[in-house]
């Protein structure tokens, strides 16, 4: 249990985020058959399942093997056999309410989800056969017996289906449709439905889908970059940065929101190669002007090859950045590639300038005093780049490009990207460095606006906050790890990361809550299930 | 051959097949109540499947003595291609072949000719009976309406069928049908109907095993749901299992690109988007000692548009081909075989 939540929270978040929203202020106990104890409650817009027990639950819910197949192995569900004694739940009526759509909609939403069939196969090959085995059929006495499926066909249809189907080969088939949708009954003898499914699923496996489309869009960039001199000055640069390790967040969207649309997901790849070459041209000369040293795990350009050179080829991104662009004339036209390029310098323009407010900020000294301060900067810096953009930009590939329809995706991704910023300022301060990427406390080094600063800077005494501009004020040279620790513990002390944490989930919720409702005109489909996974994929970063 | 002229009517005849029971030769009264012939096949290496159907339609509405009208259309499919279809004014012999309206002895064979306006698809088919047909099954809906089917499997046929440019000469097993009633489509709502046989028996020899199933969710009539499952041995229906010992369940979606639209005129209707095809039909059925599990996959599939008599949403019948396995127990003896099946999943007025 306690693994099939971290894996959903890595892969699924807006199924997560469900979850955790039906739990609600519940604490749940859970105890499994075989003895073992976990405790499980939702903590801002996550669902946190750990080993042990709850000291004042306010649900204590007792499983067998069979209600935990019920709830995530579609492989095999004994649906009929689970509820006589296989599951027990305690606690007043709403908490039992609130606990049983919990796990109404994990065995709905999360069953079908490649990973969490991996882990439940693995799970049920290294248990017991017994434990796992269909439930014992009562033969009476003298009856003959026949093949040795016989006993199958004492299930129904549906149980049967999901008994045979898929095998394990199938469910690991590269290529396959991300989500094995769940078998459906139509008629049970008693019940029946229609044979029309009127209310799809495309929950999908979010990791695998940024993948995917970060993989298509790599191998799109080199196959476009030229292969000629000056390579080891040059090209060999770009090729290096480009295969770095990144999470694929602004293709993903383009590409998604493109299918959403009624696109076909390679009208926005192109566009997606352009976007990220921008992007990789920005962090460039963005890692020269805050001296940063490690990108994505590695050193960073200038780093590793002196400032002219990353200058240099940072030019050179955005220069074949463009030329991606353009490349769009032979497969969309000229009226979307042109629809493409007045949204990339709409982007670039608020990127540059958002960039130019917080660099004076921080050639000033200055701290803003308001969190909307940085609402702002943040919006221009990043939002619009990391967000807004890639998704009107897959927009426009799909071949929408009415402001009115445009705009409807601003509000909503606006409020994600600025959450999402936040959440990636408080990776770097408490997150692991493998897993972030960059450098641990580089953005205390750089003396980074966050809003942790700034609440720091609100909240601490005036010693303190004398002593933190005094630090700020030093260059990056001079800044020791010992003063970024001590800026940190300031922080900490004044609980600047918890209001951070707390402003992030507030604002991501409101952005998942625009996202329903500014695109509600979407229809439902597997482009709109993959823009909601990242619109909730922001608060269940791990942190 | 005829024009596109009303065919014979299929209504039985007293006077040579006795009683006509539930199927009367009384007149249709208005513009929902059918009368129709319906043919399912498909050939012995399994490469092709047929299915067409002979409506004969009630006078319109506030017309009682208005002209009978009438449609045929006509559906073939070569495996790893689209179905191909002819419009609703294909043109079938005279009379048209039904052993339920003219008498024909086991063995003896009778023509069925039907044909697109366009020369293909068509068929010039040799029919010969080899099974016994099961007792007429009926669905009630909301108010009058209802539909009454009778089913005989185990029909073997030899011909020409032209598709795709070509001629082949084809043998083939499937399954007639009649059916009567009166029914608007909205009221309808849903079926899933559907059969599958062995198709390796003999000529003139009826398949060892056969089966067709039902699934009728009327609008409306939540306790008019029903299903079945017949069960065939040697040309005999053998085992009818009755609404509550059969469930019925499917899973995903058959690709988009495999479903082809017909008639062809139909495509330029802007008829809108319905819920795709299922993938996989399992149905599983028991009764006592005796069971069945019929697993179909579906390959490729008609969307047939109909337009609705009595509302503005054409009714659907997805024609849907492909492999199928076909198992269980009767009487103490167990089989299991690898066929295909034909299925159609219907449903989409309003």
């Amino acid at each position: 249990m306690v693994a099939t939540v971290a894996t959903l929270t890595a892969r699924a978040p807006a199924i997560i985020a469900a979850a955790a929203a039906e739990l609600g202020q519940e604490r749940l106990s859970l105890h499994f058959g075989d003895a073992s104890r976990a405790r499980m409650h939702a903590a801002r817009s996550l669902l946190v399942a750990e080993h042990g027990g709850h000291a004042e639950p306010t649900v204590e819910v007792r499983f067998d093997d069979r209600a935990l197949k019920l709830i995530f192995d579609a492989q095999a569900r004994p649906v009929d056999e689970v509820f006589e004694q296989s599951l027990d739940l305690r606690g007043d009526r709403p908490a039992l309410l609130a606990t049983w759509r919990c796990f109404s909609l994990l065995a709905r939403r999360a069953s079908g989800l490649r990973p969490v069939q991996a882990l439940w196969t693995q799970y049920r090959d290294r248990a017991p056969p017994a434990r796992w085995a269909a439930p014992a059929i009562r033969a009476k006495p003298g009856r003959r017996r026949g093949k040795a499926h016989w006993g199958d066909v004492r299930w129904p249809a549906l149980d049967f289906l999901n008994h045979r189907y898929p095998a394990d080969a199938e469910l690991f088939r590269a290529g396959s449709e991300p989500v094995l949708a769940p078998a459906r009954s139509l008629w049970d003898g008693r019940a029946g439905l229609s044979w029309q499914d009127h209310t799809p699923v495309f929950d999908n496996d979010l990791q695998e889908t940024m993948r995917r489309i970060k993989d298509r869009v790599v191998g799109e960039i080199m196959r476009l970059l030229p292969n000629r001199s000056p390579r080891p000055e040059l090209y060999d640069l770009m090729r290096d940065y480009v295969t770095r390790e990144g999470k694929g967040l602004r293709p993903t969207l383009a590409v998604a929101t493109c299918v959403a649309l009624g696109g076909r997901p390679e009208d926005a790849v192109r566009a997606a190669s352009s976007l990220e070459m921008f992007h990789y041209g920005f962090l460039v000369h963005d890692d020269i002007a805050d001296e940063s040293t490690h990108r994505r795990g590695r050193p960073t350009l200038h780093e590793a090859h002196g400032i002219g050179l990353a200058v240099n080829a940072g030019d050179g991104m955005h220069l074949f950045a463009v030329d991606m662009l353009l490349s769009n004339l032979e497969s969309l036209g000229l009226a979307r590639t042109l629809g493409l390029i007045h949204e990339v310098l709409h982007m670039c323009r608020e990127t540059v300038e958002g960039q130019a407010v917080e660099l004076g900020w921080i050639r000033r000294n200055f701290v803003p005093a308001r969190d909307s301060d940085y609402s702002r900067m943040s919006t221009q810096k990043t939002g619009w780049y990391t967000c807004i953009s890639p998704a009107r930009i897959g927009a426009v590939a799909a071949g929408e490009t009415s402001p009115a329809v445009l705009d409807r995706f601003n509000e909503c991704f606006r409020l994600i990207g600025i959450a999402f910023q936040i959440q990636d300022d408080v990776l770097n301060l408490v997150g692991e460095t493998a897993l972030y990427g960059k450098e641990a406390l580089g953005d205390l080094l750089e003396g980074k606006r966050t809003v942790m600063m700034i609440h720091l800077f609100r909240s601490a005494d005036p010693r303190t906050r004398a002593r933190m501009a005094e630090i700020n004020a030093l260059p990056r040279t001079s800044k020791s790890f010992a003063l970024a620790e001590e800026m940190l513990a300031a922080m900490q002390r004044f609980g600047s990361i918890e209001h951070a944490s707390n402003l992030a989930d507030r604002l991501a919720r409101q952005g998942v809550a625009r996202f329903e409702r500014d695109l509600r005109f979407l229809p439902e489909n597997p482009g709109k299930a993959v823009l909601r996974q990242v619109a909730n994929y922001v608060v269940t970063r791990a942190l | 051959m005829s024009g596109f002229r009303p065919p014979f009517d299929p209504a039985p005849r007293p006077d040579r097949l006795g009683p006509a029971g539930p199927f009367p030769t009384a007149k249709m009264g208005d513009e929902v109540e059918r009368r129709w012939l319906h043919y399912a096949m498909l050939s012995r290496d399994g490469r092709h499947g047929l299915v067409a159907n002979a409506a004969w339609l009630g006078p319109p509405e506030g017309d009682p003595m208005g002209p009978a009208r009438y449609t045929t259309i006509l559906l073939l499919h070569e495996q790893g291609k689209p179905w191909i279809s002819s419009q609703f004014n294909a043109t079938i012999s005279e009379p048209p072949w039904s052993a339920f309206s003219m008498p024909q002895g086991f063995g003896e064979a009778a023509p069925l000719r039907i044909a697109s306006h366009a020369g293909e698809p068509s068929i010039e088919l040799m029919l010969t009976r080899t099974s016994r047909p099961c007792s007429s099954q009926c669905a009630f809906f909301a108010g009058s309406h209802h539909l009454r089917w009778q089913s005989e499997t185990g029909v073997q046929a030899r011909g020409i069928w032209r598709l795709h440019g070509r001629e082949e000469l084809i043998e083939a097993v499937g399954y007639h049908e009649r059916v009567r009633g009166r029914w608007g489509w909205p009221q309808l709502d849903e079926w899933v109907f559907g059969f599958a046989n062995d198709l390796e028996a003999e000529p003139g020899r009826p398949p060892r095993w056969a089966a067709v199933f039902t699934f009728i969710k009327p609008q409306g009539a939540a306790d008019g749901t029903t299903a079945s499952l017949m069960l065939w041995r040697d040309g005999v229906m053998r085992r009818h299992f009755p609404r509550r010992r059969v469930s019925f369940a499917v899973r995903g979606m058959l690709d988009r690109d495999r479903v082809t639209m017909a008639p062809p005129l139909a495509g330029r209707f802007g008829e809108p988007a319905i819920a795709a095809v299922p993938q996989r039909l399992v149905i599983s059925a028991r009764m006592g000692e005796d069971w069945v599990v019929l697993d179909f996959e579906a390959e490729a599939a008609a969307r047939v548009v109909i337009p609705s008599e009595s509302s503005a949403a054409p009714f659907t019948v997805h024609e849907v081909v492909g492999p199928c396995l076909l198992e269980g127990a009767l009487g103490g003896e167990t089989f299991a075989l690898r066929t295909r099946g034909i299925v159609e999943f219907s449903g989409g007025a309003a």
